[in-house]
């Protein structure tokens, strides 16, 4: 209610409690300042998740849909993105996207921050791989992650937990891989395998992308969350944030958002921390529209909302003779980074990581065979589908999409949310170094998965519901003229305003981000705390 | 009189014979596997009570088939031929799979236990780690930077 909301300025202001606004609000929480996080969406309860029922598949096709659009919860917001061949994925609400992401937990690699120097496209990042190891660790033991330690594809890494179990189509796969030489190795995971930290540990359920009813899987609303509201942050839940305000001074004085009961309320702050991310983000900063800021507020370079990258994914499955997990055990499984670096013998640059997958529920298998035409309607169903139960099993390629402008976030002219706030839409295109890279990688995979056994291939290329990586919309670096954010998240033309999410990215690297972004954002907060005494100079 | 059913679905009495035949076009009975087809009472109770979640899109896959002359002496094969894979179809063949696949004897059937995954989870064999052994004599494969 909000007669009982303190509405005297906030020292931060946090803006979206998923991934990176629940790691920011942790590490600025023992600063003892007052901190205030505003979510559009509201908690979730584990027990309402779609694996409690017998109709989970069909509740990941409606309440819980992987695609807000779809999904019309209150915490939605409609985006559109009719121009672009891969659609958006996300969840509104504390925890964001980690609710429903499959907790594939890659780090980057030295290279991926330096794009630029060794490959000669895009830029590299203002920062290394160096300067984040320590804040990779930090994020790792808040989170918990499984995996194995002595990955030939990475510098030394611990492992907190052992990995997940390969499962029969791990195996199948790794067989695959080891025909042709290749590298693989089990994925590092969000999942715990063992208890930790009063998280219980996985049980395979099988459905990790419409939330963990186990806790098994680290969401921040049980991971961050718990311990920074233990901490005193206060998080206000169905709150949609629909500008930041701008004072005379040229300094963000506050925001203005509707509340649960959808009236306009304005908080004022002293420092505004934005994670809402890569659609999110440059979607307020371009609501926000000031005399001094015509464009968007911290858009004097022009770059708020461009950039847009998505990760072009490439599924390829295969079907074979024998039974495999179906629908049992949870999406990570193993990796492949054979193809992760640049290599002059190929007709793209930069590289892409292979991840199985290793099955599919009842309902899915059945309408993946009927949309591809190996179930026909009528008296052959039965037996068609016998042949694809328990039997399909493969992998998708994550492509390092790069940088470039005509990729966007921009205001929609007429769709508007349940508030009235102008939509964002989504404008992109594969680009012809990603559809190269998108092509090999389907070749390459279909490869290994005859060499493992397969009997049929099934591919989609790109994955069109695959828009889940929403990222460079407002990107990092030392120049103010090219990037809108500084080298430690600090906006280049508005001096308390730090952005924490995934639309700094400078590029994007071919591995799932999350982990980057967390720890990006505990680097940011930890340049923040370092600075207090003079964060606006 | 209204043709309307009196149920709380909104198909008309024609709409709903009409789905129940459309259910069997997709998955009729086996006696190979001793299996019911989608239009059977419980499976098809289940569609008319999921399709209100969707009630629009669905009626619409229903009158698009309907328009095929469905149900008015044309062979179910000609007809089946004719909306097989159509996208008019989509949400129409999705839900008679969501009711189909999670009815009880459908499952026990594909060895499945009839149950939803939570709480119980299921088990799923480590697989021989020691393959690993041979990837990491491979040798390092990142770039230094
Ligand atoms: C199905 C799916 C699977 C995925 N799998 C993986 C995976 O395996 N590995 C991986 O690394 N990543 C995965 N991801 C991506 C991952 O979820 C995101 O990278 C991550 O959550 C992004 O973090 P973020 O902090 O940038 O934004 P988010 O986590 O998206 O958080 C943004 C928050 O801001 C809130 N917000 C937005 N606008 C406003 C507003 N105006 N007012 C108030 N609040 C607002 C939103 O409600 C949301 O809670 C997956 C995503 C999906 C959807
Ligand atoms: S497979 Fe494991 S992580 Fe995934 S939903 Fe089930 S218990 Fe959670």
């Amino acid at each position: 209610m909000s007669s009982d909301i303190d509405f005297s300025p906030v020292d931060v202001l946090i803006i979206g409690a998923g991934a990176s606004g629940a790691t920011a609000a942790w590490n600025l929480a023992e600063t003892k300042m007052r901190i205030v996080c505003l979510e559009q969406g509201g908690w979730t309860n584990p027990a309402d998740y779609p694996t409690t029922g017998r109709d989970w598949e069909s509740r990941a096709q409606s309440d819980f849909s992987i695609n807000p659009n779809r999904r019309q919860q209150p915490g939605d917001y409609p985006v559109n993105d009719d121009d672009s061949p891969i659609k958006i994925a996300n969840f509104n609400g504390v925890g964001g996207g980690t609710v429903l992401y499959a907790g594939h937990y890659p780090r980057f690699h030295p290279s991926d921050f330096k794009v630029k120097s060794l490959d000669g496209v895009a830029d590299d990042w203002p920062l290394d791989y160096g300067d984040l190891e320590p804040f990779y660790a930090e994020n790792d033991r808040i989170t918990g992650v499984s995996g194995l330690a002595g990955d030939p594809a990475y510098p030394a890494k611990q492992s907190l937990m052992p990995p997940l179990p390969m499962g029969k189509s791990g195996q199948k796969l790794a067989e695959g891989f080891d025909q042709l030489g290749w590298h693989w190795w089990p994925s590092d995971s969000a999942i715990a395998t063992q208890p930790y930290n009063g998280r219980d540990q996985c049980i395979n359920l099988g459905a990790c992308i419409y939330g963990c009813a186990q806790g098994a899987k680290a969401s921040t609303d049980i991971t961050y969350w718990p311990e920074a509201i233990r901490a005193g942050v206060e998080l206000r839940t169905w709150c949609r944030v629909k500008e930041i305000n701008i004072g005379d001074d040229g300094l963000a004085c506050g925001v203005t958002y509707f509340d649960e009961d959808g009236v306009e309320q304005f908080q004022p702050a002293h420092v505004v921390v934005m994670a809402c991310n890569g659609v999110g983000t440059p979607r307020i900063l371009l609501n926000s529209v000031s005399e001094q800021f015509p464009d968007g507020l911290a858009n004097r370079s022009g770059l708020v909302g461009k950039n847009l990258m998505l990760h072009p994914y490439a599924s390829i499955q295969g079907v074979f003779d024998e039974p495999l997990d179906g629908y049992r055990g949870p999406h990570d499984s193993i990796w492949s980074q054979e193809f992760y670096e640049t290599s002059e013998q190929r007709d793209f640059v930069r590289g892409f990581t292979y991840e199985t997958t290793r099955g599919r529920g009842l309902v899915a298998t059945a309408l993946t065979g009927v949309h591809t035409g190996r179930i026909p309607w009528g008296s052959g169903h039965h037996e068609a589908y016998r042949k694809l139960h328990n039997r399909i099993a493969g992998m998708v390629a994550i492509c390092e999409d790069l940088p470039e402008e005509h990729n966007t976030v921009t205001l929609d002219p007429w769709i508007k949310d349940a508030h009235g706030i102008p939509a964002p839409k989504m404008s992109y295109k594969i680009s012809t170094n990603s559809q190269n890279m998108l092509d090999f990688a389907v070749a390459r995979a279909s490869e290994t998965l005859r060499a493992a056994g397969a009997t049929d291939l099934i591919i989609e290329s790109p994955l069109t519901s695959g828009g889940w990586h929403l990222m460079g919309t407002a990107r990092m670096g030392k120049d103010s003229k090219n990037s809108v954010v500084n080298e430690w998240g600090r906006s280049h033309d508005v001096k308390n305003l730090f952005i924490v999410d995934g639309s700094i990215f400078v590029t994007s690297a071919g591995v799932n981000p999350t982990r980057t972004i967390q720890t990006l954002a505990l680097y940011i907060t930890d340049q923040i705390k370092k600075r207090l005494a003079h964060l606006f100079d | 009189m209204s043709n309307t059913i009196a149920t709380d679905s909104l198909f008309s009495i024609e709409q709903r014979d009409a789905l129940r035949l459309l259910a069997r076009m997709i998955i009729p009975s086996t006696a190979a596997y001793n299996l019911p087809g989608a239009d059977d009472d419980l499976i098809f109770a289940d569609i008319l009570e999921s399709a209100k979640a969707n009630e629009a899109q669905i009626a619409e896959s229903i009158d698009f088939a309907m328009s095929h002359d469905l149900g008015s002496g044309v062979s179910i094969e000609q007809v089946a031929s004719e909306l097989e894979g159509h996208p008019a179809m989509a949400a129409l063949v999705s839900l008679v799979m969501q009711c189909y696949y999670r009815d009880d004897r459908i499952m026990v059937s594909l060895e499945v236990e009839p149950r939803a995954p939570f709480p119980q989870g299921f088990d799923v064999p480590q697989g021989d780690w020691s393959m690993l052994d041979a990837v990491q004599k491979r040798g390092k494969i990142w770039r230094d930077a």
